[in-house]
């Protein structure tokens, strides 16, 4: 019975001590998917901590939805790989960036805060060109000639 | 090339054209309406120029090489069904006001704890976020640590009744993020608040 415990602790105190803070968590997931942060691969489920750098990858008829701390909303269809590459949320500080890249799938993107005050700090990068968002919602797939 | 010839030579290039695109697809960005209503834009830059996007349902190429032009409704349910059918619920927000000087909540905002509590309870894997304000009245360091008492009140208040969340951050903002525009050294009762963001 004891070691229930002790996994409980380790998990209370990797998720206190982890050094970067969440910057966002999966809420939802529809067959595979994973979460890859600093070299460490997990299954995602709702409740999965997203941070700056994480690769979020869904499998064949797969998908997972995920809200970010500044309420940007991202959802994503079957064999669908994002990299969150920039994500600043301080909007006292006036410190406003979210940069990512699709490489393969679909993606369903509802703009957040960052979005909102500062249009030109959002951009999806993809193997055919660039997105900038103005403040709205859009879907976008990516073939795989390309 | 006689006449015949011509003909045939045009019909081949345009039948190639047409298998062309059906054979390979290009990938594209189509642009929605915001769960609010408006409609924003999308600027897409790929190595075949650069497109603006402004109306609903109308797509671009992402190499920016057509203008925008309305989407097939097969093709857009095919394309994105499972990635819009795994948007999460759209995050709320509360705010919580406070009386002057300190971190006692209104009565009106008091009456609010019961209903921040449900909304958070329907929520898997709810993340929150409260955020503590003050008026420009006071020095702004002192600002920032009265914000942060008001944070700490307020989710120390929801926890006490019962709020149960996967995660939450607690920070101030002082002075700094007013809702109300007002000079400094002005009393606001609307700038002395908490946000609270359930996602």
């Amino acid at each position: 019975m004891r070691i229930p415990a002790i996994a409980i602790s380790l998990a209370v105190s990797a998720s206190v001590w982890a050094e970067e803070p969440a910057i966002g968590y999966v809420k939802n997931v529809m067959g595979v998917a994973t979460i890859s942060t600093g070299g460490q691969t997990a299954a995602a489920e709702p409740g999965t901590a997203v941070h700056l750098g994480s690769v979020l990858r869904t499998g064949s008829k797969s998908s997972m939805g995920v809200t970010f701390r500044d309420e940007t909303i991202m959802s994503f269809g079957p064999d669908t790989e994002l990299t969150v590459d920039e994500y600043l949320y301080a909007p006292a500080q006036g410190k406003l960036k979210l940069g990512s890249k699709l490489a393969k799938g679909s993606l369903n993107y509802v703009s957040g805060v960052i979005a909102k005050l500062q249009p030109d700090a959002v951009s999806i990068k993809t193997p055919g060109g660039t997105i900038g968002i103005r403040g709205t919602q859009f879907v976008v797939k990516i073939e795989d000639e390309e | 090339m006689n006449t015949l010839g011509k003909l045939s030579f045009v019909v081949v290039v345009f039948v190639m054209a047409l298998s062309g695109c059906a054979s390979k697809p290009k990938s594209y960005a189509v642009l929605l309406e915001s769960p609010d209503g408006s409609t924003g834009r999308i600027v897409v830059k790929g190595s075949r120029g650069e497109q603006v996007v402004s109306t609903a349902r109308h797509g671009v190429p992402l190499d920016g090489s057509s203008a925008p032009a309305p989407v097939d409704d097969a093709r857009f349910a095919k394309d994105f069904r499972e990635a819009m059918a795994a948007r999460p619920v759209l995050p709320e927000h509360f705010l919580l006001y406070f009386e002057s000087g300190g971190t006692e909540l209104t009565p009106e905002s008091a009456g609010m704890l019961d209903k921040i509590i449900e909304t958070a309870g329907k929520r898997s894997a709810v993340d929150m976020s409260v955020i503590g304000h003050t008026d420009t009245l006071g020095k702004a360091d002192m600002n920032e640590a009265l914000g942060l008492k008001r944070a700490i009140a307020a989710a120390e208040l929801l926890k006490k009744k019962g709020l149960n969340a996967h995660a939450l951050t607690i920070e101030s903002h002082g002075e700094r993020n007013l809702l109300v525009k007002t000079p400094d050294e002005t009393p606001e009762p609307r700038n002395r608040r908490v946000e609270i963001s359930i996602r």
